[in-house]
């Protein structure tokens, strides 16, 4: 059977701002370190180029056609997946998967602050008819969702803020994540109730930044480099687009967890994951997600971080990246960002925030909001 | 790589990305559901008989089985909060004074739910499971949109 390998990592730095860089700029600083990390010529190496983004937060429209050149991809198999960077990813290792190609490059990147009325883009996300003339800041979904979440669970808006501290103290000793703070509990909870009972210390805010990855076959990945990672699954899943039918139980997480776990011969995730990144673009979102990916029994992953299970030095250190509550959500981008994380960690590249020994980790992203859709990655250090 | 150093030679251009203009086609069951509300003042959802889930806003397929559905049934004005936010602030984020309460108001255990607001509540008094009716646009202001419902109202 064939394997699948990540042999090359390349990201720009994440930033609320961008002036001085185009958003092809950004993109091809990161392929550039990608290509140099992984000892490859894009012209000559890579058989297929696959990007991540969606038109209007780019501000033109059919986007795909723009990303060849600063790729090195020109005249070369290419394709735009209109969603979130793990989607890429599951591209790309299908394509390696089926024999069809050996090196395959995913890339997905932000430059949302070139959106100037990011909010109301947003909302053209809504259903157009049943959704949008309702108005309203689109964040309010988020507010609407914890709190069923919470009454659900029983998980408290504690625990809540719990998540945003331990994800922006983490951020701290990430050199590429720009929102690290040292804040107490108390001041998330004492921040503005923006959609109560969501806090504004809650909502991760918005960066720019690009990453490119590349993936080689698992032969050729072991002559390539000695720090290649396995890709051993890769599901996802998309529910209902309807709020109204949506439980507040992120199932979408729990079926892409499915699959990539049975591709990855996982049976207990608890047990066998050594660290998990899952989005937290909202803070309760990283509980939910947790326990729809099994990392936590349902409404007990809120406790579970209060304990300190989720931290640098617990059993299930989660978001050491400081998630997108540390690095800011980067749009289509915040599965790359997650993946990317997990990589540097068991390639031992972590600096002050590397862990002991760590073998598998999983990356999760979620679409955002209004939607039910996500994926989940299993990456495996080489024996 | 060289790159800019000065905040001063940084440029930018500003553009504009034209997307205001659609007509967005309600369909089938949209048709059924707008007519109903603009013209009888009633709420109609669509019910799968094999999966016993009616839809609201209705749908002419069912998600669980993928049936098609042809069959209306009137939801009533009445439903109880399922969840609510308090939103603060407006989209350009300006503070709300008073606030927006926003909520999903389900119809029963069967029936998917809806999204709307609520009013004549103050937000401290609203909880899950509380009991509210529609409140209605008077017949000649009804235009067959989702706005043609004020707001959601607790059941005195």
């Amino acid at each position: 059977m064939r394997e699948v390998s990540i042999v090359g990592i390349g990201y720009t730095s994440f930033s609320p701002v961008t002036p001085d860089l185009s958003w092809k700029e950004l993109m091809f600083e990161a392929a550039t370190r990608a290509y140099a990390d992984a000892g490859i010529d894009p012209r000559k190496d890579v058989q297929s180029f696959i990007t991540c983004a969606e038109d209007y937060w780019e501000g033109f429209s059919i986007f795909d056609e723009f990303t060849p050149d600063q790729l090195g991809a020109a005249l070369r198999l290419m394709h735009t997946v209109a969603g979130d960077g793990l989607l890429g990813l599951a591209n790309a290792y299908m394509q390696i998967k089926t024999g069809l190609f050996d090196i395959v490059v995913v890339e997905a990147h932000s430059k949302i602050s070139d959106l100037l009325t990011y909010e109301d883009v947003l909302m053209l996300a809504f259903d157009p008819i049943y959704e949008a003339p309702l108005g309203g800041h689109p964040h309010y979904l988020a507010g609407l969702e914890m709190r069923e979440y919470l009454a659900w669970t029983g998980t408290t808006e504690e625990e809540c803020a719990a998540v945003a501290v331990k994800n922006k103290w983490n951020a701290l000793r990430n050199p590429l994540a720009p929102y690290g703070a040292a804040i107490a509990r108390e001041d998330v909870l004492s921040s503005p109730y923006l959609f109560a009972p969501l806090k504004k210390l809650e909502i991760a805010p918005l960066v720019d930044g690009a990453i490119v990855l590349v993936l080689a076959e698992g032969e050729l990945a072991r002559r390539l480099t000695d720090k290649a990672v396995l890709l051993e699954g890769i599901g996802w899943s998309s529910e209902s687009p309807w709020v109204g039918t949506r439980l507040p139980d992120a199932r979408y997480a729990r079926l892409a967890a499915e699959l990539a776990y049975a591709q990855a011969g996982i049976t207990n995730p608890i047990q066998e994951i050594d660290l998990a990144e899952v989005d937290d673009r909202f803070a309760y979102k990283e509980l939910q997600h947790l326990e729809a990916l099994g990392l936590a029994r349902p409404g007990e992953a809120g406790q579970l971080l209060l304990e300190g299970a989720f931290d640098l030095d617990g059993q299930l250190p989660v978001n050491l990246s400081g998630g997108s509550l540390g690095m800011g959500d980067a749009v289509e981008a915040g599965g790359l960002q997650r993946a990317l994380e997990i990589i540097l960690q068991l390639r031992g590249e972590a600096g002050a925030r590397q862990l002991p020994d760590p073998e598998v980790g999983l990356a999760m992203s979620w679409r955002g909001l209004p939607h039910g859709s996500g994926a989940v990655a299993i990456f495996r250090r080489e024996a | 790589m060289e790159k800019i150093s000065k905040p001063t030679e940084i440029k930018h251009q500003l553009g504009h990305m034209e997307v205001d203009h659609y007509h967005y086609t309600v369909g089938l069951a949209g048709e059924r559901f707008f007519t109903a509300l603009r013209e009888e003042g009633k709420l109609l959802g669509a019910r799968c008989e094999s999966c016993g889930v009616t839809y609201i806003p209705p749908r002419i397929y069912c998600e669980e089985c993928f049936a098609e559905l042809d069959e209306y049934v009137d939801l009533g004005l009445e439903g109880e909060v399922r969840s609510f936010t308090i939103a603060r602030i407006d989209r350009d984020g300006r503070p709300l004074d008073p606030p927006e309460i926003r909520a999903l108001i389900s119809f029963g255990e069967d029936t998917t739910d809806l999204l709307h607001l609520l009013g004549e509540v103050e937000p401290e008094e609203v909880y899950i499971g509380m009991e509210v009716e529609a409140v209605l646009k008077p017949k000649r202001e009804r235009e067959g949109k989702v706005t043609d419902i004020r707001y959601f109202r607790p059941i005195k």
